[in-house]
């Protein structure tokens, strides 16, 4: 068991040290967001929406498509030296490797999305003083079950022809409880209501989070082997 | 089963199936009464429903071929799970047809985010992703075992979608629309439906065995034709 941590650690190790030394993927994911939130912002009339009411709603596609940039690329470095034959070959278990990149790839969507959390409320005027808490505990769910299914199906559309043109079309249907647990508790949230209105929603996107990292673990063997 | 006997078998079923699909449009245009409520549209039900339920087994049917191929590696279940797939894209595109023409008339709309609809045109796109991710790869091992876990991770994730996209409208103003059908079905209706899911079924399963009698001749004639080159 100590072993396993040990072989993950030292995989989630590399991944970040190589993304703190190169900054490519935070650079462009933190980018996008930020840019994102200022389409977002010239995107509606604030004569008809209030931006506050639709603020957790694109909080949410920033992460969706943010995330997709980002851990869309998760193999990419690794399959120009074919390293990832590498990693594969070496005695560690696919799931401990599928493990450790889903775990690198958590720190980084979660940095983006607090990141997110604070440029919307910069940009549309939500406030955080009531439920924030609450709130990034949402956001770490929604980016673990994110992160989850994002890397198995990455390592799946980098062996295909189609590359990361085909990542959305397998991703975005199984993302929609996700986005609707997420975004409905988020929204609710940053509007100023209990927690105990959306208990259920935390619950269940915690739930999607935690199969979406199992059924990963198991299934990750199956798309890496050759 | 030899490759006669499953399309022999395919012959028989889908006889069956087409026979039943006669006597079904008969007893939904003209045996079964109208519903009081919702008038003549209502008849599409018999179609969409056994529709629906066709495409959820023929899901089901890929998901589990597809968790033994990857265990046990033996081609026939990959090509029994790309065969149920296709069938239950069909049978989608059914459901996601007939659902917004009742709809339009029912509720007054084409598109609702009715949670069933919602929950079959994700299924739709799963499908359509089994497809693109099999036919993208050089490898058509690598296809298959992609292609396996698209339909187990789709299957797995349904009823959380299904979860969601109920919840999703318990969280807005429902829409005062009709629904699409009561606590009770009043007999003759009851009976159609029966009747239509048996039907369906059946069509489905001769469909599916045809679909792989023909994939199996395919293979055989690449075989063939690698051989002779």
């Amino acid at each position: 068991m100590i072993r396993y941590l040990d072989q993950i650690r030292a995989i989630v190790w590399k991944d970040l040290l190589l993304e703190i030394r190169s900054r490519e993927r935070i650079a462009a994911m933190g980018a996008f967001a930020v840019l994102a939130g200022i389409l977002f912002n010239f995107s509606i009339d604030t004569a008809i929406v209030r931006p506050q009411d639709v603020a957790a709603g694109l909080l949410w596609m920033t992460l969706v498509f943010g995330g997709l940039l980002g851990v869309g690329r998760t193999f990419h470095i690794e399959e120009q030296d074919n390293a990832l034959l590498g990693i594969l070959t070496s005695p560690v278990p696919k799931d401990a490797v599928f493990l450790a990149k889903v775990a690198a790839n958590f720190v980084l969507l979660y940095a983006i999305s607090l990141l997110v959390l604070g440029v919307f409320a910069l940009f549309f005027r939500v406030s955080l003083d009531a439920n924030v808490g609450w709130v990034i505990l949402v956001l770490a769910l929604g980016s673990l079950g994110f992160v989850a299914l994002a890397t198995l199906f990455a390592a799946m559309s980098a062996g295909t022809s189609m590359g990361e043109t085909l990542l959305p079309i397998l991703v975005f249907p199984l993302l929609v409880p996700m986005v609707v647990f997420g975004a409905g508790a988020t929204g609710r949230l940053l509007g100023g209501r209990p927690f105990s209105e959306v208990d259920g929603n935390v619950r269940m996107l915690g739930a999607f989070a935690f199969a979406a990292v199992w059924i990963g673990a198991v299934l990750f063997r199956y798309v890496v082997e050759d | 089963m030899t490759n006669s006997g499953v399309r022999r078998g395919a012959t028989a079923l889908t006889l069956v199936g087409l026979v039943g699909m006669v006597a079904l449009l008969w007893m939904s245009f003209f045996w079964v009464s109208t519903e009081v409520n919702q008038g003549i549209v209502q008849r599409i039900f018999y179609v969409h429903v056994p529709a629906a339920w066709t495409c959820f087994l023929a899901i089901g049917i890929s998901a589990l071929c597809s968790g033994v191929y990857l265990w046990l590696r033996d081609d026939r279940l990959d090509r029994a799970a790309m065969c149920a797939a296709e069938g239950g894209l069909v049978f989608a595109t059914i459901v996601i047809t007939t659902g917004p023409l009742w709809g339009k008339i029912a509720w007054g709309t084409y598109w609702t985010w009715e949670p069933r609809l919602t929950l079959t045109l994700l299924l739709w796109f799963i499908f359509v992703g089994y497809f693109m991710v099999r036919n993208a790869t050089e490898d058509p091992e690598k296809g298959k075992r992609f292609a396996a876990v698209v339909a187990i991770v789709g299957a797995l994730d349904i009823p959380f979608i299904h979860l969601s996209v109920i919840w999703f409208r318990s969280l807005h103003p429902q829409p005062v629309v009709a629904k699409p059908d009561g606590p009770t079905l009043p007999g003759d209706m009851l009976v159609t439906l029966l009747f239509g899911l048996l039907v369906f079924t059946v069509l489905f399963f001769g469909l599916f065995l045809f679909r792989y009698a023909l994939e199996d001749v395919r293979l055989r004639a690449e075989l063939r034709a690698r051989r002779t080159a």
